[in-house]
């Protein structure tokens, strides 16, 4: 689960992280208030509010925007209205968010922090190695904001320390933190700073914590100027804090039905629509498929405890994407009981009537109740025996449809 | 022979009274797995499934001899319930549970690493050495017993090689499903170490994942053992195309670059046979076997 940054600040705020006075707007008159309301001379940083980074420079779909991204510098209340009006209800690409964008609804004004120097500063698990890392890089005026591509560009400019387990860096990583960012405050605020956001990280179960960037001023104080947190989302049943904060007016429809269930969904184009209970499977699917020349228009992955309204309701989502013209189901496993997606099947089709074509292919127990079910129904579905002869079935159907 | 449980393995169910625990249990006895006890927390009967029931995994294990647990309790107990099994010092140790938080893992792995327990998951189908028993949730009736080993973090995928490899008329020793979390108790070198030692493995057929570095590590230790035995490496997860660039920043920073690509080439380099389609698995077996 992602949130914003100025809910991630919030956080911050609370275990005593010193941040940018700043307040959220949905519209432009709330916006120009909110700047009235942090000093009463700015300057003034307006930012839109999606989940994903590369905000700066990142550009909205619609024109009336104009060429600069989704944070602005702004020199005047009225500056601050403008560029809130400009933002609110359209959509921000960045290289983070597809071609389509998310659409920003709330932008969030905060004080400008003068600072001399720039970091990124990461806390990530390490997933082989089962660990956190701290990872810090200098960030210039100039770089590239997209840390991913700099990082494989400059690997040698980044500092990273394997925290193991540990909830406080030691004081050797201490000072090679401080003589990597040629720190010029006092030790203690670099430490205390440091153990904090590692507090935040362990205490919500964070997957990432990511400040792009933190600005050290003149005076030697650390300001995170931006903030992004990713939950791990097994954890979340411990805490209802932050599930509350979540915002689902960039999610499209279907997401939001696909979160409901707990599947894992994707829309990749226009073609047929996959619906499988893993990952692997699904590439391998979509490996078969293109070697046929069959597109793919999105996969679901059904992901653990398939029964059949989660089967019911995956092809009802499926169906529901006007880029799909066919379906293919391909469900292997144990833990699966094969009668059950044959009963999800044909409430579906009860239910909505089957209006494209639908292949499926399963493996796994009881697979021969759920075949002759499916046979008995007398609906216009195909059962393949394996992935590339069912692709092959669901092409010569989708052919035969049109 | 095979690795890690035969019909000897004398095996503990920790959560057998669950419904997908019961379920699966029972095709697992009736497989020939030879489940000595169930150890559930609040036990209100003496056995279940007609298997006799302890409080807690030392008992069970002082009690029956069992050296083997697996773990079908829910993700929230999931922590205390390996923590148990590793301390009572079993052998091996099987989770099915899905869905573990990854802080719980980490604590987990911090444990595993000083103790001698061989954790197969979590969220993994589990082992089966064909005709003789298995411990997890495989449909039971598209194994072979054969000579190539299996070792898969990808499980939905499994079942389609195992479908291929008996297509090709060959059979599997052992199946092993590392499991398809990020965070996984046992990478592949472990496993890969017991099939060279099993005299009925004459090739290992190796299944990646998405994320993780447990290919590149096992490229590594491949290249140092001097490939005793071969090995074909199925790799088509390339992460990019399933889930959004901004949930692998973490791992690219962490560790370099680790796309599917790359991954491929490191592990062409140490020798291993890289394959990007399952179809090309039968021709491959066919030129080795």
């Amino acid at each position: 689960m992602d949130i914003h940054e100025y809910q991630a600040k919030n956080i911050f705020k609370t275990f005593g992280i010193k941040i940018p006075k700043g307040i959220i707007a949905y519209t432009p008159t709330e916006a120009r208030d909110a700047a009235l309301k942090i000093s009463e001379t700015g300057p003034w940083v307006v930012k839109a509010q999606i989940h994903a980074g590369s905000r700066d420079v990142g550009r909205f779909s619609d024109k009336r925007a104009g060429k600069k991204g989704g944070i602005r510098l702004s020199k005047t209340p009225t500056e601050v209205y403008e560029n809130a009006d400009k933002m609110l209800e359209n959509m921000l690409v960045t290289n983070q968010t597809g071609v389509k964008g998310r659409l920003v609804s709330r932008v969030y004004v905060e004080e400008y922090i003068k600072t001399i120097k720039k970091f990124y500063v990461g806390l990530a698990v390490d997933w082989t190695s089962a660990s956190i890392k701290l990872l810090i890089s200098p960030v210039s005026e100039h770089t590239d904001d997209d840390v991913i591509e700099f990082a494989l560009k400059n690997s040698e400019d980044i500092l990273k320390l394997d925290l193991g387990l540990q909830e406080q860096i030691t004081s050797q990583q201490l000072n090679e933190i401080a003589q990597f960012m040629e720190f010029s405050g006092t030790l203690s605020t670099l430490k205390t700073f440091f153990n904090k956001i590692i507090k935040v990280f362990y205490a919500y179960d964070a997957v990432m914590l990511e400040i792009n960037p933190i600005g050290i001023s003149k005076d030697g104080d650390i300001w995170p100027l931006d903030a992004k947190i990713i939950f791990d989302s097994n954890a979340l049943y411990r805490h209802k804090d932050i599930v509350r904060l979540a915002d689902n007016t960039e999610v499209e429809e279907r997401e939001q039905t696909a979160a409901k269930y707990g599947f894992q969904y994707k829309e990749l184009g226009s073609g047929i629509g996959i619906i499988s209970n893993g990952d692997g499977l699904a590439l391998n699917i979509i490996n078969e498929a293109k070697k046929i020349n069959l597109n793919t228009a999105c996969f679901l992955n059904l992901k653990g405890g398939v029964d059949r309204d989660k089967i019911a309701a995956s092809i009802k989502l499926i169906m529901t994407n006007p880029k799909v013209d066919g379906i293919f189901i391909n469900i292997l496993g144990g833990f699966l009981r094969c009668n059950l997606i044959a009963d999800g099947i044909i409430t579906v089709a009860n239910d909505l009537g089957l209006n494209i074509p639908l292949v499926v292919r399963f493996e796994g127990t009881n697979k021969e109740e759920a075949t002759n079910i499916l046979q008995a129904s007398g609906l216009s579905l195909l059962i393949a025996p394996d992935t590339v002869l069912g692709l092959n079935m669901l092409q010569k159907a989708i052919a035969e449809d049109l | 022979m095979a690795v890690l449980v035969d019909k000897n393995t004398k095996i503990m169910v920790q959560g057998i009274t669950g419904t997908q625990a019961s379920f699966h249990i029972q095709r697992a006895i009736n497989y020939g797995t030879k489940i000595v006890a169930g150890v559930v927390p609040n036990k209100s009967d003496d056995s279940y499934l007609g298997v006799p029931l302890f409080s807690t995994v030392k008992e069970a294990k002082e009690k029956t001899g069992a050296n083997a647990s697996i773990i079908f309790v829910p993700a929230k107990f999931a922590k205390s319930a390996i923590l148990e099994a590793i301390e009572a010092q079993l052998d091996l140790v099987v989770v099915i549970t899905s869905g573990i938080p990854v802080n719980d893992m980490m604590k987990i792995r911090q444990e595993l690493a000083r103790s001698k327990t061989i954790l197969i998951g979590p969220n993994t189908p589990g082992i089966i050495t064909p005709k003789e028993a298995y411990m997890g949730i495989f449909p039971d009736n598209i194994h072979k017993s054969g000579k190539i080993g299996v070792i898969s973090r990808s499980s939905t995928l499994t079942y389609e090689v195992i479908l291929e490899i008996n297509k090709a008329g060959f059979g599997e020793s052992t199946v092993v499903g590392l499991g398809d979390d990020l965070i996984v108790g046992c990478g592949f070198n472990e496993i890969i170490e017991k099939f060279n030692q099993d005299k009925k493995t004459s090739a290992i057929v190796l299944i990646g994942g998405i994320g993780g570095n447990y290919e590149i590590e096992a490229a590594r230790l491949y290249q140092q053992t001097k490939k005793i035995k071969p090995v074909i490496a199925l790799m088509i997860d390339d992460p990019t195309t399933l889930s959004d660039n901004k949930g692998l920043a973490p791992e690219i920073l962490c560790r370099g670059i680790t796309t599917l690509a790359e991954k491929r080439k490191k592990m062409e380099d140490a020798g291993m046979i890289v394959i990007d389609n399952i179809s090309a698995l039968k021709d491959e077996l066919a030129r080795i076997c």
